[in-house]
């Protein structure tokens, strides 16, 4: 077993530390490599985790199996939540920092000391909220806290410190990224920074704004719950929590697109059309992205009509506009440069002669398509503080994020588990069929998944964050049982998605554990045809993008569709507000 | 060509911008202050707004008040309220809804008063008979929030709430009976 760990960590390295990747041709340190192992490792066991309890989580939403009573399911609910949208997310964040900072730029990764504290930090602070949460309930009545612990419910305050120690340990190991990028810019202040490192650079920053907001509201509930002040108050709180609650995904959101632009890239060929426009769009993230915090406080009490427009909308929707921008330039860039070598005539030939059937070009690929369509539009319309009144607190919310966690960022993290499987544990698959199947079969399981939860909650509104209330209120004749068929195809997606989750988890591990090894120069079909560098063709300005024009061109139709069909159901309600 | 992982070549800020990237910038720019203008329109020429006046409050000040309330109100047969004014007070409290079930009536403008007892709860309304028809509000231990609300057609609206607020929380159930004038 120690052995088996030990050939994990292995690679044939110059005596500087360095090797040359035969995929990307990047120069690749000792210490960069080891430590985006560690933390892309542990956050597959986190994603095992997690992924369990999604299991009996939707067992227990899909009322017809009833897995778990009310008393257990909150329990299993906070262990998924902070299991998949916090740690499997951030542990996998922190590796992309080291990919995206040192790596791509051919540096050793600095002040690894500071980088193995951050990870223990990490660990014992995700021990302590999984360790908490699970016993919450079972010690003097206290309350499994979900994963956003609102106050003034009894959550424990070693939970909240818990979440503290976490979140200090993510802000300890994504030091030494900041320090290479320093390393980078000293005595070159003009020098510009390779496209995907500043996108990890920006999704840095963005993650530290995120976390001293997280550590904020679980300071303040912790001195609450130590009794140092006596009272707290619940919007106060709310608005310091959504800094970290949503900035966590706006982390994920920001560390996935830089994903893209990078596998798009090494897998299919891509280029980039404009570094300035994208790289405008990330300057918009820097500035706006954080205040969609506030799409949480929408029907709050206590926040001014002027201050939720405001901020929900990213600043005049200046987040939104960027992702709209990076939905053009990475299809875009991927046409642009398949063209450039002559692959794929028509408007879309360039998109049915990609590679397929490899598994990190099919994964993000379909992560772009269904991060728009599905969890990208809904994020905007749940957003607008008109219609989150039908929206709010809804299984349709739950719906959003899985469009956006589940499917979209998953996606593009199990794209890159494939490839540092390849390029880094330098492990060919144990069944490159398995892992052909692999992008398809979650997305599209999930997908469905993530479109019943939102049928379910706008057509239905059956609340999220409820053991069972389809078929049967307590004390009451009422239900939502009309929303009961539909539940019934949530039910058997949601199976699928987990067997597929699974199958993914199945051949990473199985292919660590017992793949061939790749030797040499061996790129495990990882190249795009052509290679990696076009050379020549025509100038990357002077492409038509018209495949690309197309798609942007329906998924604008579906937005503006979706949009007038949301604003239509709202106006058919009773009058309401002043 | 450069790629994603190279420093970029030359003078990149005064590259071109490929023609249809440009058009799709004005598309998504003008889509982006469309729906920017129409949010912040609606709240004044809309009739669907989450807006109302709060107040500040301590859960035993709200209590006290909605027991004032409750003591000028009238009941029915069924022990229903009938608001003495206007004003109709409404509290979460785990697991029921202080205030409910109460009797309204239709086309007639009300200033729902919502606030909580102890912790925060989900205020989720929707007609007996049209399940798609639902509005939710948050509500908090430490605000009074006043939402005027008319009810235009006559029926049972129930009430859950869907914010977690304890074990328990799926049985927190209350009802409007909405009545012809």
């Amino acid at each position: 077993m120690l052995n088996a760990l030990k050939q994990l960590f292995g690679n044939d390295y110059d005596e500087d530390g360095f090797r040359e990747c035969s995929v990307t041709g990047l120069s690749i340190h000792r210490s960069a490599e080891n430590h985006v192992k560690l933390f892309g490792l542990t956050a597959v066991i986190a994603l095992i985790i997690g992924g369990s309890f999604a299991f009996t989580v939707a067992m227990t939403r899909w009322e017809l199996i009833g897995l778990i009573p009310e008393d257990g399911y909150y329990t299993h609910l906070s262990m998924h939540a902070w299991n998949i949208l916090i740690f499997w997310m951030v542990f996998m964040e922190i590796a992309i920092l080291y990919v995206g900072g040192p790596i791509v730029l051919g540096r050793r990764l600095p002040l690894t000391k500071v980088v193995k504290a951050g990870w223990v930090t990490m660990v014992v602070g995700a021990l302590g909220v999984n360790y908490t949460a699970w016993t919450a309930t079972s010690a003097g009545g206290g309350e499994a806290p979900l994963l956003t612990a609102y106050v003034p419910l009894e959550v424990s305050a070693e939970f909240y410190a818990s979440a503290i120690v976490f979140l200090l340990g993510a802000t300890v190991a994504a030091l030494p990224f900041f320090v290479a990028i320093w390393q980078e810019k000293r005595g070159a202040a003009k020098k510009t920074l390779p496209l995907v490192v500043f996108g990890a650079f920006i999704t840095g920053i963005i993650a530290v704004e995120a976390i001293l907001g997280g550590i904020a509201a679980f300071a303040y509930a912790l001195v609450w719950r130590l009794g140092i002040i006596e009272s707290v108050n619940a919007g106060i709180y709310r608005q310091l929590y959504w800094i970290v609650g949503h900035g966590t995904q706006q982390i994920n959101l920001v560390a996935m697109i830089t994903v893209w632009y990078f596998l798009t890239h090494v897998v299919g060929g891509a280029v980039v059309i404009s570094e300035k426009v994208s790289r405008s769009a990330f300057i918009l993230y820097l500035f706006f992205i954080n205040l969609g915090a506030a799409h949480h406080l929408m029907v709050d009490p206590g926040l001014s009509a002027g201050w939720r427009i405001f901020n929900t909308s990213y600043a005049f929707y200046g987040a939104a506009f960027a992702s709209m921008i990076h939905a053009f330039a990475i299809p875009g860039g991927l046409e642009a440069g398949r063209r450039q070598r002559g692959l794929g005539g028509g408007l879309f030939g360039w998109l049915t002669s990609a590679p397929w059937k490899n598994p990190v070009f099919s994964a993000t690929i379909f992560s772009i398509i269904l991060f728009g369509f599905v969890g990208g539009i809904t994020g905007v319309l749940m957003g607008q503080m008109q219609l989150n009144m039908t929206w709010h607190n809804t299984f349709a919310t739950v719906g959003h994020f899985h469009g956006t966690v589940a499917i979209g960022t998953t996606l593009s993290f199990i794209g890159l588990v494939f490839f540092i499987i390849k390029t880094m544990f330098r492990r060919d698959f144990i069944s490159s069929k398995l892992a052909t199947i692999v992008p398809y079969f979650y997305a599209g399981a999930m997908g469905i998944v993530a479109l019943m939860m939102m049928y379910i909650g706008i057509l239905y509104g059956v609340p999220r964050r409820s053991s069972g209330v389809v078929r049967n209120i307590p004390g009451t004749d009422f239900s939502l049982s009309a929303a009961a068929p539909l539940m019934n195809v949530f039910g058997v997606f949601a199976v699928l998605a987990i067997l597929a989750g699974t199958l993914f988890v199945l051949v990473s591990v199985g292919s660590l554990l017992f793949g061939d090894r790749l030797e040499g120069d061996d790129r495990g079909g990882m190249l795009p045809d052509g290679g990696l560098q076009t050379d020549g063709g025509a100038s990357v300005h002077a492409v038509d993008l018209r495949g690309t024009f197309a798609i942007s061109l329906i998924f604008m139709a579906t937005f503006v569709s979706l949009y007038a069909l949301n604003w239509f159901l709202l106006t058919q309600l009773w009058s309401i507000g002043a | 060509m450069a790629g994603p992982f190279d420093e970029p070549e030359g003078n990149w800020w005064d590259e071109p911008v490929n023609r249809r990237e440009s058009i799709w910038l004005g598309i998504a720019g003008v889509w982006s202050l469309a729906i920017f203008g129409w949010m912040s329109g609606f709240t004044r020429f809309g009739d669907q707004n989450p807006i109302g006046q709060t107040f500040d409050v301590d859960p035993d000040e709200y209590q006290a008040m909605v027991s004032e309330y409750k003591e000028a109100a009238d009941e029915t047969e069924e022990g229903h309220l009938i608001p003495p004014g206007d004003s109709v007070y409404i509290a979460g409290r785990r697991f029921d809804w202080d205030g409910l079930p109460v009797v309204l009536e239709a086309g007639h403008e009300y200033d729902i008063h919502l606030g909580s007892y102890d912790v925060q709860h989900g205020f989720s309304v929707r007609p007996e008979e049209n399940l798609s028809k639902q509005i939710n509000l948050q509500v908090f231990p430490d605000t009074e929030w006043v939402v005027p609300m008319t009810f235009d057609e006559p029926g049972t609206y129930h009430v859950i709430c869907n914010e977690f607020c304890g074990r328990g929380h799926n049985s927190m159930h209350g009802e409007f009976i909405v009545e012809e004038p």
